[in-house]
């Protein structure tokens, strides 16, 4: 049977279509410079000759190259920034005007009339280590052994954006409107009947290309893996190649809001991210609002309660061997204790999954348990929490039965409690964001787990024993030694941060920089504050009150140290920079799009700005899944998740 | 699958389910790309793309064509006619025949109280070249205004002086493919990149098959300038003073073609004379390019066996912009550069049928580049039209640049703007704000019901847009394009071409005058006089042009009927000796003297206003703007200011800031970079009450087109961040 007959084609191919669209490598190299496989797949695997099903079109494609790994080709020399790849893109994706697959920014340097600006035309680089497959939680991602691309199913996405954050090239976009992540798709529909992608084909500078990697088009004659401004590729592997043979200048700047210009490295020839102190302007600064009102808040009150809450179930459950903190897993505090636990806890993981662009295929989140720190993070705090519950539900009892059950609840719940901590770690050590990629991550996390549960207990603790009477000075002593080391901790990964950033060159310095400028006040108040903490809880470790008259003291202690942490912890949402490209004066600069929204500029559609939108819980469409899936297609979804099978791929010599 | 999931979902990738797609011709530009507009199975237009086997393109589109499907549906489209009787009224919806039968009515109360001059028509180069013709025909035929003129004056009208003053006629005589075939390019004022992105790739595909040196004119560092092989950073408004040591050195060095000028030339005793003031050290002093780059260029340029000049608006839109045009017609006509593969001198055009316009629309003459000055095409054009030949003006009325004066003071009541909207595009929009409101009565016929000019008029005609009619438009290179209805006209409007012939039928109740209907009809008009003309067309006809993927002029019957088909381009004008418009068959060689008029920048106004166009937007946005696939790139106006004049006067990149100029004020957003020289300013000139406040805007003595790009301004910082952001929001309504 002859399926063309059948089918529609999977892409028309015109009569008269132009030869500059028709894919063109007769001939294809082995390995890639990395040394892996440009054949994907061996040839008698059982992913061949299967079809990508392209709106349901059970074609199957006849390129030839169609197992080896495919990339554009970017010659920088010759790119003109006239916007016609991205509009082919955006054409032929429907994509509405703030969303974009691929962009291009550039970056300029020089002095009238010696003046230069090279355009860089980037989507997604179809990488050999897609960081975004692995960090993305819901799968959503593929790789797919066909032409190696690296394609993205928005309805399994639940709009985390985490994915945004790991890619250095900016290529996943996140919709705040659909609240979801879209991709390039490498346009496989074309590439399936051997027509370069639509971006290429529509390049009018002759510098856009595309085919199996490595290879070098006609006319061309370099293939390097970098130009300035392109973000270090041994970050993932990127399956793009550049020509930039015209003499560049040795200081290139970005024509958009953030103070990162390149410099040149005359030894290696490449350009390193560097502050851009006259972009960015020295002055200090509050910019109170913009640093707590940040998207990224949700983050903050997340991970500060989870934090606080494990910190202070930790504290607990120490209690419960005996010691100074006894009256902690005792009554009358415990059932107080771990309510507030519970409700903190409610409350962090309910803003986290309300900045979901869509908050009720939460489910979605453990999926990647495989690869995403962010699957093992929600899997560890989700397990942390039903067992905290458990607990709780048992304390009021008792028994040795109870008991029993009670600490192994209790020690499950520190050990999965402890492994999200752990996790939630990681997703922050990210090569792309070089101010979160430090050990003070860690430090952060764990000193602020340890001053804010110990504040927490405090805080529950304290008044509820002076209301009965009981002496509180052996527990506060105890929890207060435990604010001060956690407060210590805290310092001193902030000394090894600011060591570390301020060396560090790249976009980390550039982060450190904006801290020091654009919010030195917050900054200054929140190392101020810790250094306050430290002092006043040692203060009331070794001091003498109790009763109200200690109550009251913790709760300003209390105060302090969740103002250093919710400073502390915006700061370090709102100054990270990733490693991106660079974007244009307007388009793809977050400056403008802030303005754009505080001005009103955004309500005009065609402005390409949108507005930040919340994520509505859809009831029906989660009542639907749960009626539509059957118990098979569960046990199965849950294997796959539990199960890691060995997929082929990774084939490297 | 290679890792990720482990069992795949099909992946889902647009589809806008196109069920047929409809030949047409981008209406934006004057480069003529054939595009083809897809319709899906209910109806709605919803996809752009180049078509493969055009000559022109070659299947490629830039930003606005891939976009122009959106085109139809975009906001602010008019949807009825509207009128009121004073500017303090709000505008009432009307019926057609009550708005055509009110505007004829103060048209002719106006002519009768005021003269027949007293109403001005000001058109367009954006409308079809058949419905060009039938303006020409209402107007000069009927209505009988002389103050008739197209916004052309504001692009092209020194191309058409400066053509008309060397070679006797209009018509760029080269074509794209002279790119294949010259051994040096100069691009004079011309921002190719950007502003015709596919002639560009047309030049860059020839650049990669073969190499030879691109020379680029501009005061600015564009992407142009920074690919070519010498980039002349010329001080602006000096272009004249360039070309002559340019051909002081091709003369004094003996470069010249003798044999050429002496069989196709006059003038060049007169022309040695004057160029032999220009030395290149005197001329270096004027122009700001050192003596030996002036020498080097020359050489080069005169020693090429084939060598081009192309340009845009950094000629023409100068005081000296008729000048610039013949001194680089001066330069090919000395090297012998007219009417040979790749030896040229090829204007590139702005608006999409600029060339129509210029061709047929009677605004500067009469059609088929007839001039209203020669008895004999007054009689020739008279008895085809079946009109008295003494109803037809002697000699041509006002430009565009002095209709608008001429309201001021009273002499002009009544006007007509066909899709043109002066009062973003004109210079001085104080000026224009209080000459439109002079009017007694103001008609605006367009599109768009929010475009700016709208605010000063008493009736609103909405008109369809680009392919929701039919018709043709002649593009740079003198190729005659089809554009193929793709949709119906929007409920309410009516065809440009629709609306002349109601008007017709009110002046002309007793049909005296024949207007056809249907826009193949009308075309079939313009090929019976079109023939012996230079612009013949006779050969071709609607379905002809469609299949060949448009035909260049002349194309004439006698070709057809020998059975001979237009070839897919590279047909030029003057290829053989002697055959200049001119009586004698020779081309003049004009002597350029240069006296700098321009306001210079001193110091109270300390930098230079030079002004532009960006890829993404077209003209005054009234179509790009409201696409946000275009207009996101530059959504606000911004000013490109060298950062070592911005840190002197304590401005920041993307602060708000202020310009003034002698005229007024603009607010933008600073853009910090070192594209433009210390002392220059750069703003684009697309934004509504943004650049043309500040211009000056001298008129070139010959053609009338406005200088827009060389004003003095000052640049003030804006401590109210945000009261300017809200002004700046204010006055974008697109």
């Amino acid at each position: 049977m002859n399926k063309t007959e059948c089918h529609p084609p999977i892409f028309e191919v015109r009569a008269d279509e132009p030869d500059y669209e028709r894919l063109k490598d007769p001939q294809t190299r082995d390995t890639t410079r990395y040394g892996s496989f440009i054949e994907l797949v061996p040839e008698d695997s059982t992913l061949r000759g299967e079809s990508l099903h392209i709106n349901g079109n059970p074609e199957v494609g006849g390129n030839p190259n169609r197992y080896k790994q495919h990339g554009f080709y970017f010659n920088a020399d010759n790119c003109i920034g006239c916007h016609a790849c991205e509009a082919a893109c955006s054409e032929k994706n429907d994509n509405p005007a703030h969303i974009a697959f691929r962009s291009v920014g550039y970056v300029e340097g020089g002095t009238y009339p010696d003046y230069q600006r090279i355009n860089i035309s980037m989507a997604c680089n179809h990488c050999e280590d897609p960081v975004c497959l692995k960090g993305c939680p819901t799968r959503a991602y593929t790789k797919f052994a066909e032409y190696g691309a690296v394609l993205q199913d928005p309805d399994i996405c639940f709009g985390c954006g985490y994915c945004t954050w790991v890619c250095p090239y900016n290529a996943p976009q996140l919709d705040p409107v659909k609240g979801q992540v879209t991709k390039c798709n490498m346009c496989v529909d074309r590439l399936e009947v051997g027509l370069k992608p639509a971006c290429v084909s529509a390049c009018l500078g002759n510098a856009l290309d595309f085919g199996v990697v490595e290879n070098i088009p006609e006319n061309r004659i370099e293939a390097k893996a970098e130009i300035p401004g392109f973000p270090d590729p041994s970050i993932t592997r990127p399956n793009i190649r550049f020509q930039q043979m015209r003499s560049t200048h040795r200081e290139m700047t970005r024509p958009d809001g953030l103070p990162v210009k390149y410099h040149r490295d005359d030894a290696s020839g490449s350009f390193q991210p560097e502050v851009d102190a006259v972009k960015g302007g020295a002055e200090r600064q509050w910019n109170w609002r913009k640093l707590l009102t940040s998207h990224e808040r949700a983050h903050v009150m997340f991970t500060l309660s989870a934090q606080a809450v494990l910190g202070a179930f930790l504290l607990l459950l120490a209690g419960g061997l005996g010691g100074a903190l006894t009256p902690l897993a005792r009554a009358p505090v415990e059932l107080p204790l771990l309510a507030g636990q519970i409700a903190l806890l409610v409350f962090g993981l309910f803003r986290l999954n309300m900045h979901l662009g869509k908050p009720h295929r939460f489910y979605r989140g453990f999926n990647n348990l495989r690869w995403s720190p962010v699957s093992r993070e929600i899997a560890g705090i989700s397990g942390f929490f039903s067992l905290l519950l458990g607990y709780a539900l048992l304390a009021p009892f008792s028994g040795s039965l109870v008991d029993v059950l009670q600490g192994l609840l209790g020690a499950g719940a520190a050990a999965s409690g402890l492994a999200g901590l752990y996790f939630m770690y990681r997703i922050y050590r990210i090569p792309a964001r070089p101010y979160w990629d430090h050990w003070q991550t860690a430090t952060a996390f764990a000193g602020n787990a340890l001053a804010l549960g110990a504040a927490l207990a405090g805080l529950v603790a304290l008044p509820v024993l002076a209301l009965s009477g009981a002496s509180a000075a052996a527990p506060a002593a105890m929890l207060a030694a435990a604010v001060a080391l956690g407060q210590a901790i805290e310092i001193a990964g902030h000394l090894g941060h600011a060591r570390a950033m301020r060396r560090i060159g790249r976009e980390g310095s550039v982060s450190w920089f904006l801290q020091t400028t654009r919010y030195y006040w917050p900054w200054v108040i929140r190392n101020g504050l810790l250094g306050v903490n430290v002092v006043a809880a040692l203060g009331i470790a070794a001091g003498t009150l109790d009763g109200w008259a200690l109550a009251g003291a913790w709760l300003l202690l209390g105060l302090s140290a969740l103002a250093a942490a919710a400073i502390g912890r915006s700061l370090f949402f709102v100054v990270v920079i990733p490693t991106t490209m660079p974007g244009a004066f307007f388009w793809k600069n977050q400056d403008f799009v802030e303005h754009a929204r505080q001005t009103g500029l955004a309500d005009q559609e065609q402005v390409g700005v949108v507005r930040e939108h919340h994520g509505r819980f859809k009831w029906d469409e989660l009542w639907a899944t749960v009626r539509a899936t059957r118990p098979r297609d569960l046990v199965r979804h849950v294997r796959e998740i539990l199960v890691w099978q060995r997929l082929p791929g990774e084939r490297r010599r | 699958m290679l890792f990720g999931r482990h069992s795949k979902n099909p992946i889902r990738i647009a589809d806008k389910e196109v069920a047929g797609w409809t030949y047409t011709t981008c209406g934006y530009c004057s480069t003529g790309c054939a595009i083809e507009v897809g319709k899906n199975a209910r109806g709605q237009v919803v996809a752009s793309r180049g078509v493969g086997g055009a000559d022109v393109n070659r299947g490629k589109l830039c930003l606005k064509g891939m976009f122009e499907h959106e085109l139809f549906d975009a906001k602010g489209r008019g949807d009825e006619p509207l009128l009121r009787r004073h500017l303090g009224e709000s505008f009432a919806p009307v019926s057609w025949d009550g708005a055509l039968d009110h505007m004829t009515a103060e048209i002719r109360r106006i002519q009768a109280q005021h003269g027949r001059d007293a109403f001005a028509v000001v058109s367009t180069g954006q409308i079809l070249t058949e419905e060009f013709y039938t303006l020409g025909k209402l107007t000069r035929g009927l209505i009988g205004t002389n103050n008739y003129d197209g916004n052309t004056t504001l692009c092209m009208a020194s191309a058409v002086s400066g053509y008309k003053r060397s070679f006797g006629s209009d018509g760029p005589p080269g074509c794209y493919q002279d790119f294949e075939h010259t051994d040096c390019l100069i691009a004079w004022g011309s921002n190719l990149p950007e502003q015709h992105p596919i002639i560009y790739w047309r030049l860059k595909e020839a650049l990669e098959k073969r190499r030879f040196p691109l020379i680029v004119v501009d005061p600015r560092v564009t992407m142009f300038a920074q690919f070519a092989d010498i980039h002349l950073p010329v001080k602006p408004g000096t272009d004249v003073a360039l070309q002559n040591a340019l051909m002081h050195v091709i003369l004094a060095e003996g470069l010249e073609n003798a044999e050429y000028i002496a069989g196709n030339t006059t003038g060049i005793d007169e022309l040695r004379a004057e160029v032999a003031k220009w030395d290149p050290t005197t001329a270096a002093a004027v122009c700001g390019i050192d003596e030996d780059s002036i020498r080097n260029v020359a050489r080069l340029y005169a020693r090429a066996p084939a060598a081009m000049h192309i340009w845009t608006m950094g000629i023409n839109q100068s005081t000296h912009g008729s000048d610039g045009v013949v001194g680089m017609n001066n330069l090919a006509l000395l090297t012998g550069n007219v009417g040979k593969p790749g030896g040229t001198a090829l204007s590139i055009t702005g608006q999409c049928n600029a060339m129509g316009t210029r061709e047929w629309s009677s605004c500067s003459g009469l059609p088929g580049y007839r001039a209203l000055e020669k008895p004999e095409h007054r009689a020739e054009i008279a008895q085809f039209w079946n009109i008295d030949p003494a109803f037809l003006p002697q000699k041509r009325g006002l430009f565009q640049t002095d209709i608008f004066p001429a309201i001021e003071t009273g002499q002009i009541r009544g006007l007509w703007l066909v899709a043109t909207n002066p009062l973003t595009s004109m210079p001085n929009t104080a000026r224009i704000r209080k000459t439109l409101e002079k009017l007694e009565f103001l008609v605006v016929q367009d599109s768009y019901a929010d475009m700016e000019t709208n605010q000063y008029a008493h009736l609103y005609l909405p008109a369809a847009v680009w392919a929701e009619k039919e018709g043709t438009f002649t593009n740079t290179e003198r190729r005659v394009n089809l554009v193929r209805r793709v949709t119906e006209p929007r409920t309410g409007t009516k065809s440009d071409l629709e609306i002349f012939n109601e008007l017709a039928r009110r002046f002309d109740p007793e049909g005296r005058v024949r207007f056809p209907e249907r826009p193949a009809e009308v075309f079939e008009e313009m090929r019976e006089l079109s023939r012996g003309r230079l612009c013949d067309l006779s050969g071709m006809d609607h379905d002809l042009i469609e299949q060949r993927r448009g035909i260049q002029w002349p194309f004439t019957r006698d070709q057809r009927e020998a059975g001979e088909m237009p070839p897919p381009g590279g047909v030029r004008l003057y290829t053989t000796p002697r055959s200049f418009q001119y009586p004698d068959g020779c081309a003049k060689l004009i002597p350029l003297p240069f006296v700098d008029n321009n306001e210079r920048p001193d110091t109270q106004y300390p930098f230079w206003l030079n002004s532009g166009r960006l890829v993404e937007h077209f003209h005054t946005r009234t179509r790009t703007g409201k696409v946000g696939n275009n207009n996101k790139y530059s959504p606000i106006p911004f000013m490109e200011i060298n950062p070592d004049a911005a840190v002197e006067l304590g401005i920041r990149h993307q602060e708000y800031v202020r310009c003034v100029s002698r005229r007024g004020d603009a607010l933008v957003m600073a853009m910090l970079t070192q594209r433009v020289p210390r002392d220059m300013v750069f703003i684009p000139f697309h934004f509504f009450d943004c650049v043309n406040r500040l211009t000056l805007g001298l008129l070139d003595p010959h053609s009338r087109q406005p200088a827009f790009k060389q004003s003095a301004v000052r640049v003030e910082r804006v401590a109210d961040q945000t009261a300017a952001a809200r002004l700046c929001l204010e006055a974008r309504k697109y």
